[in-house]
């Protein structure tokens, strides 16, 4: 169990595989894109889908290639600390819909930046959209890695062949499909994938031994006992305290502000069903999460307790490897489907999002007497686009493909969230303060990436730099201060008044909140704003304090 | 007064909540057991669990409270427009 070249012997049964699945995605694609005639059919799918059907698409979105191939990755480098980083994932859509999807979707906005710009103005909604498109750049990287690991293992071809070929299918696929055929693609893509990971997940965990195959997400405690004696340290935490403090900047309110996630709420026919929709979204991925962590758990296994040896150029393609050891052939071409069915739901959101950045964000602000056919056509463009961008960056791709997705929450956490939040909670915020905190936040975030400046780091241990996590502890709260504090001055500058709109930002967030009418005392805590900026003071200190990591 | 007030206190502890469910982690790291529990270590299979059914639970809460907040905020836009009405005559 050595495979030097992990792929399927037998191609041609990969190729019909993932070809039948290619074929049903077109057609409901077809079927769907016939009805989207005009922009917001294209990004919101017509603002009319149903709540299962939403749920499922929400999850199919959020459950990328990341956790097909790259959770089980960097389960077999980190062990159990990154299971414990992995599980608030599923807080994205819940904490998305109270905090400020529901008013964003009552509102009307497209995007998370098309409410930046009606809250902020067209210059703060600029930046945004600039950095809003880098995370989605950076989301996209990961799934082009993961779509060309997947093209080489079907069909043996180098990695570079691979990105091209099935880069390019997928990026066509989407161009042609729009919103209206995502949703509805992602809904089936979200039963292909749960069916096509549990069920040969259950043939694995049976092959290495365990009992609780018939449920493989939370059954293979028997498994444990073994692994304890091979591997003592699976279950260690390794890190601080610190280390996972620090995942909630990075990531919990980093999917705050990933613009493909917070789409699928405006998809939503009403508020009660996007309330819904968050309730089918956390009862699947909670399923497909858990059992993620059961494959890592049995490929972590497997390498301690049954010869199996993978090696670290082929870290994500653990589940593929799983599958080749231990199920028949055509299993694995099932897998292999289910892991494209992955990332091309998220991919189609990714672009979808980098389509509306563009388009709507940046060249319609810019220009507004463009006509309603030339933005559709320039969102097509840009999706494609998009699309080539982040096949040639996947050219020569970091260690882990998981990396960039996480570094791009932690990017969306300091430039886009606070500015959400706390533009949807706090009349105060205004545009000088919101380019305040995305610049300098977004630089300082950057800046201590180990991308950029890899002597400029804030722990020096790679994945954890990589990953964001040090660099959002740091960030992220500094982007709320400087939004509260910057907002707060400017505001009482005399100067500055006559280039601040106060009574529409008023207006606006009374309106988004479901009031017919305006009151000075809601939402205008100076309390609530200064505990804000006294919490995250505390916090960026903390960042910089040693980790001794 | 009264719905604005319970919609702010509805989003801070429901997000309290679903942070500290869904970040389990951090409490054993802070609070390390080699405690077992269905033949898990706890401090794995309790975040785990938190992790999926914890927050499935939280989602059924907050789409409820959620709903309810709406529809009071609503009631109270409407009394709103029955005193303007009043006022007019």
């Amino acid at each position: 169990m050595n495979g030097e070249g992990w792929q399927l012997s037998n191609p041609i049964l990969g190729l019909a595989v993932v070809g039948a699945t290619f074929l049903l995605f077109y057609i409901v694609g077809y079927i769907s894109n016939r009805k989207s005639a005009s922009v917001q059919d294209l990004y919101v799918g017509g603002g009319n889908v149903g709540a299962l059907t939403n749920g499922l698409a929400m999850a199919s979105t959020y459950m990328s290639l990341a956790t097909f191939l790259g959770i089980t990755a960097l389960i077999l480098n980190l062990q159990a600390p990154f299971i414990l980083l992995w599980i608030q994932l599923i807080l994205a859509i819940p904490l998305i819909t109270i905090i400020y999807g529901t008013s964003l979707r009552r509102m009307g906005a497209f995007s998370p930046t098309h409410f930046i710009r009606n809250r902020y103005g067209v210059k703060a909604s600029i930046i945004a959209a600039l950095f809003m498109i880098l995370v989605s750049i950076m989301y996209a990287l990961g799934q082009m890695i993961g779509i060309a690991i997947t093209f080489e293992t079907l069909l043996g071809i180098p990695y570079l062949t691979g990105l091209i070929v099935g880069g390019l299918i997928i990026v066509g696929y989407i161009t042609i499909g729009g919103m209206a055929g995502a949703t509805n693609n992602a809904a089936i893509q979200m039963v292909i994938m749960a069916l096509m990971f549990i069920v040969p997940l259950a043939a694995i965990m049976k092959a290495v031994g365990g009992s609780g195959w018939y449920f493989p997400p939370l059954l293979y405690s028997d498994m444990v006992p073994a692994m304890l004696e091979s591997m003592p340290t699976f279950f260690d935490y390794q890190f601080s305290p610190k280390w996972y403090f620090a995942i909630i900047p990075a990531l919990t309110i980093g999917a705050l502000g990933l613009p493909h996630l917070a789409m699928r709420v405006y998809t939503a026919s009403n508020l009660k069903s996007a309330r819904s929709a968050m309730v089918w979204f956390a009862f699947i991925l909670g399923l497909v999460f858990s059992a993620t962590y059961a494959m890592g758990f049995v490929g972590v296994f497997a390498t301690a307790t049954q010869g199996l040896n993978v090696s670290a150029a082929d870290a994500d393609k653990l589940t593929i490897i799983l599958n080749l050891v231990y199920n028949p052939e055509w299993v694995t071409a099932l897998v292999i489907a289910g892991a494209i069915s992955a990332g091309l739901s998220t991919l189609s959101g990714n672009l979808l999002a980098i389509g509306a950045l563009l388009s709507q964000d940046i060249v319609a602000t810019l220009k507004p007497n463009i006509s309603p056919k030339m933005s559709l056509r320039l969102g097509y463009a840009a999706i494609f686009l998009g699309g080539l961008v982040s096949i040639l960056l996947a050219i020569e791709p970091p260690a882990f493909l998981v990396v960039s997705i996480l570094w791009a929450f932690g990017l969306a956490g300091v430039t886009n969230a606070p500015l959400i939040i706390v533009g949807v909670w706090w009349k105060e915020a205004n545009k000088f303060g919101a380019m305040a905190a995305a610049v300098v936040g977004g630089l300082i975030y950057i800046i201590v990436s180990p991308f950029v400046f890899p002597s400029i780091v804030l722990t020096g241990h790679a994945v954890t730099d990589g990953m964001g996590l040090s660099g959002a502890l740091l960030a992220v709260p500094v982007s709320f201060i400087l939004l509260i504090v910057v907002s707060y001055i400017t505001n009482r500058m005399p100067s500055l008044q006559s280039k601040l709109s106060r009574q529409s930002d008023i207006e606006l967030i009374e309106r988004i909140h479901g009031w017919k009418d305006i009151q000075s005392y809601r939402y205008n805590s100076t309390a609530g704003a200064a505990i804000t900026v006294v919490i995250s003071t505390v916090i960026a200190i903390w960042a910089l304090m040693p980790w001794n990591m | 007064m009264r719905a604005y007030k319970k919609e702010v206190q509805f989003t801070i502890w429901m997000t309290l909540a679903f942070v500290l469910v869904g970040n389990a982690g951090l409490f054993f790291a802070m609070f390390p057991t080699d405690a077992m529990m269905f033949g898990f270590p706890v401090k794995y299979i309790v975040p785990i669990l938190l992790g999926w059914f914890g927050v499935f639970f939280l989602t059924i809460v907050a789409g409820k409270i959620g709903n309810h907040i709406d529809d009071e905020i609503d009631r109270e836009n409407e009394s709103l427009g029955h005193s303007d009405e009043i006022k007019g005559a």
